[in-house]
């Protein structure tokens, strides 16, 4: 199909637009390699699936690239894509509650923990993500972010453009709240 | 058994991994409980940051990059912002808006003029004021209640109104009536100065005579209000 073009739009204005695309290509292929795992990270932080992850960290890639051009400043790219990839799982995980509680609502007796099952090794994981899933927004990416790559406070700070104290008290919050649901 | 005394503290000492308060320290040397509590819940703290970190750190499949890539590809090659078939559907959208919008517009517009007309002309027939004094000084009496009109009715050439609030409707009739009636001074009220200066716009003197008569004309007057109602 010919490619529709506007009119009185030159070969030339045709060409600027070409090379300012591929520019932008570029820049967002350096930005994926860079920040790619990161968003696949934030995802499995929030979700229990590595496979929900991917697909949550593509789907954050995707649309944060439909906005790249819009963006003023790169530098808060990494920034942008934790916040979009947090958001994206969140709701992910929500609709996968829902449809797990629809469809397993009659096995609710059948899926109770046995002692095998608190005796093995995971059970600890299992708690853990459970209680994750009940802290506050907030605390809970900051717990993320600070678990994700050994992000220092200030380094966390940044990505969410917060003062520091502020993730500080958020951290120590979550994980105060963390310990009392695993004590 | 943990001394309540240092439980926070020591909850906060093993949560931030911080040097120890000298106090808490000097407890510590001499209560094996808060030691106890306290290493407890560094490995829980601890436990709690591996597991996190083992979970979160986890690297994606190595397809993950590449079907990213993938996608990204097929989102350039259509491309942003020139998607033709969304423009002809754009295009034929607002047609069709503007086909199924315009009659309904239209029909709207006639009623509304419709509306414009009809309640100038009920007032005009219910307040019975004589034509001629009508024609002489260019009033209608409207009630607040119409006064909302839309500025679309401007087309219509009209009369001039006067807008006239509920409670004052029966003073403004009786006022019209006088200047039906050509009194003294209700004329002199709406009669123009000739000169803008001061001396010259106070109202003319009236007689006692053309007093006494506006006094027995009222009378008359609020006979005619009663028959004739409000001015709705």
């Amino acid at each position: 199909m010919q490619e529709f073009t506007w009119p009185g739009r030159t070969a030339e204005t045709e060409l600027a637009f070409d090379l300012e695309k591929a520019a932008l290509r570029r820049d967002f292929e350096q930005c994926l390699e860079e920040c790619g795992t990161l968003a696949f990270r934030v995802a499995r932080g929030v979700l229990r699936n590595a496979a929900d992850a991917e697909d949550v960290a593509q789907e954050a890639m995707l649309r944060s690239y439909r906005q790249f051009a819009r963006l003023r400043d790169r530098s808060r790219f990494r920034a942008w894509l934790v916040r979009v990839s947090f958001r994206l799982a969140l709701d992910h995980g929500r609709s996968t509650r829902r449809r797990e509680q629809r469809e397993t609502a009659w096995a609710t007796d059948l899926s109770k923990p046995t002692a095998e099952d608190i005796a093995a090794s995971n059970e600890f994981a299992r708690r853990l993500e459970k209680a994750m899933g009940t802290l506050p927004e907030k605390s809970r990416l900051v717990l993320l972010l600070t678990s994700i790559d050994g992000h220092s406070l200030e380094e966390v700070a940044e990505l969410l453009q917060l003062p520091v104290g502020t993730v500080k008290s958020r951290l120590h919050s979550a994980r105060k709240q963390l310990a009392e649901k695993l004590r | 058994m943990t001394c309540d005394k240092y439980e926070n503290a020591l909850l906060l000492a093993a949560s931030s991994n911080d040097k120890l308060d000298a106090k808490l320290a000097r407890h510590l040397e001499h209560c094996s409980s808060c030691r106890l509590t306290l290493r407890s819940e560094r490995e829980l703290f601890s436990r709690i940051d591996s597991t996190l970190r083992a979970q979160v750190n986890e690297d994606p499949s190595s397809a993950f990059l590449a079907h990213l890539r993938l996608q990204l590809s097929k989102q350039l090659t259509a491309r942003p912002g020139s998607n033709r078939v969304w423009h002809v559907a754009g295009a034929a959208l607002a047609l069709i808006l503007i086909a199924g919008l315009y009659p309904l517009v239209n029909a709207r517009h006639s009623s509304v003029q419709e509306n414009l007309e009809t309640p100038t002309i009920r007032v005009a027939q219910s307040a019975r004021v004589t034509q001629s004094a009508r024609a002489a000084e260019g009033l209608t009496i409207r009630s607040r209640h119409h006064a909302r009109r839309p500025s679309a009715g401007s087309a219509v050439p009209r009369e001039p109104e006067v807008l006239v609030p509920p409670d004052e409707q029966r003073a403004f009739a009786q006022f019209v009536a006088c200047v039906a009636r050509r009194d003294t001074v209700a004329q002199a009220v709406v009669t123009p100065a000739t000169n803008k200066t001061v001396k010259n716009t106070e109202l003319p003197r009236v007689s006692f005579v053309a007093m006494a008569d506006l006094q027995l004309a009222l009378a008359g007057q609020e006979e005619w209000i009663k028959q004739t109602g409000s001015s709705e």
